[in-house]
């Protein structure tokens, strides 16, 4: 079984809109930053995910109402396409923390939604991680045992500076919520080796394996494990923090999973790594 | 006289032939036109029209031929990020056993019937699968 950890259901057709409005396709192909490409229907988008053997995919919303003017994707909008398949998809919620009921948003979605987690991307966002804006964020997530997924490293997504997606941006409010499990997306890339450092040190750290902006994903996939990483450093020092993802549609899920499976690694980890890892974090240690 | 028939298909792998041999008849069966030409023609770059016979065998050295020319690991230009798409392209396979291959067919039609040869069936060659596919049967005639 494969869980794709990181999934943006912009194409999704279920949702889809036209216009420029808030939820729009021309918004979100403007400040999400895609183009050429449109709607999906759910036989197209089943087909994609056997494909890679995807059974379960994390789908994630933005909300970048102050940044930006809206959302990609409602906490709604993933709620209903979670209750359409129930089987094949878990939901996140994601919510400014520039607006004053952000936690009482975020609530919401845990209690109401079936949230699963929430989804932050502090530099499109327009937030420090360790902004005291968002700490009763933090502490819902606590209360509630939901994960954090931190939209870290590069992201293509316009208007969200680098050096606010750097790792070592999250190493504080990693630091001081130990019971909280965070997620740098993208592994944190370029600064592999940073989020490296942050998987050893704090043990609610987690990455995943969204980055293939060079090379194709084998090229790239093989690099992240055996270059960038030593190739045993996963297996040996952090084997259970890291989660397969795809940041889907900006790389198809079943070409990545053909790359990881060129990577040489024992059957238990690449299992841990599929799916495992994910189910930790999204239930915490059983 | 000319008529215009879309076909659509979900094609379920990367790499797969799809044999669309009765819908192209069909197709052309239903124009009305008794005597002339029929185009099977593609609107994609990552797939192609195959004519050829219909044997799983056959299909197996087809896609294996085609895999030596343009293997999964070769270095593509086109393996990167496309700023315009906001996306990874890594499909140059698809484009270059696209090219090979063509995107349309043509037959004569006589009687209101395709004529073609009793091995010629006729693929949706899917090089960048899954995807959702269109195919255009134009018949020109009388």
């Amino acid at each position: 079984m494969v869980i794709d950890m990181l999934v943006h259901p912009l194409l999704y057709g279920d949702i889809y809109k036209p216009g420029d409005g808030p939820e729009g396709f021309a918004f979100w192909e403007r400040e999400y930053g895609m183009g050429h490409m449109g709607p999906m229907d759910w036989e197209e988008i089943e087909v994609e995910l056997n494909a890679g053997d995807v059974q379960l995919s994390a789908l994630m919303p933005i909300d970048a109402t102050t940044a930006s003017g809206g959302c990609f994707a409602t906490n709604e909008q993933i709620a209903q396409i979670v209750a359409a398949h129930p089987d094949r998809f878990i939901g996140f919620a994601s919510v400014d923390p520039h607006c004053p009921d952000a936690a009482e948003k975020l609530e919401r979605a845990f209690r109401d939604l079936g949230a699963r987690g929430l989804s932050l991307h502090p530099a499109k966002q327009g937030f420090a991680p360790d902004d005291p804006l968002a700490e009763p964020l933090y502490e819902l997530c606590e209360t509630y045992n939901r994960p954090v997924v931190f939209h870290a490293g590069m992201s293509w997504e316009p208007k969200a500076p680098l050096a606010q997606s750097h790792p070592l941006a999250f190493e504080r409010t990693i630091m001081d919520h130990p019971n909280v499990r965070f997620s740098l997306t993208h592994f944190g890339w370029p600064w592999v080796r940073e989020t490296v450092a942050m998987l050893l040190k704090y043990p609610n750290c987690y990455a995943d394996t969204s980055i293939t902006y060079l090379d194709s994903p084998e090229e790239m996939m093989s690099r992240l494990f055996t270059v960038d990483m030593g190739e045993h450093w996963f297996e040996r020092s952090f084997s259970h923090q890291v989660m397969f993802a795809s940041n889907t549609p900006r790389f198809r899920a079943f070409k990545l999973k053909r790359a990881l499976d060129a990577v040489p690694m024992p059957d238990d980890v690449r299992e841990l790594l599929y799916s495992g890892n994910a189910l930790r974090f999204l239930n915490g240690e059983e | 006289m000319v008529t215009l028939k879309e076909l659509s298909y979900l094609s379920t792998e990367p790499d797969q032939f799809i044999d669309i041999t009765e819908d192209v008849h069909a197709a052309v069966e239903s124009s009305g036109v008794t005597d002339g030409l029929a185009a099977v023609i593609l609107s994609h770059t990552t797939c192609g029209i195959v004519v050829n016979e219909g044997l799983p065998c056959v299909e197996k050295d087809l896609g294996a031929a085609l895999d030596r020319i343009a293997p999964l690991d070769a270095p593509y230009a086109h393996a990167h990020f496309l700023p315009s798409y906001g996306a990874t392209g890594n499909n140059s396979q698809g484009h270059i056993k696209s090219m090979i291959t063509g995107n349309s067919c043509f037959f004569p039609v006589k009687d209101g019937k395709l004529v073609c040869g009793g091995a010629q069936n006729i693929y949706l060659a899917e090089f960048d699968g899954p995807q959702r596919r269109r195919i255009y049967v134009e018949v020109l005639g009388e």
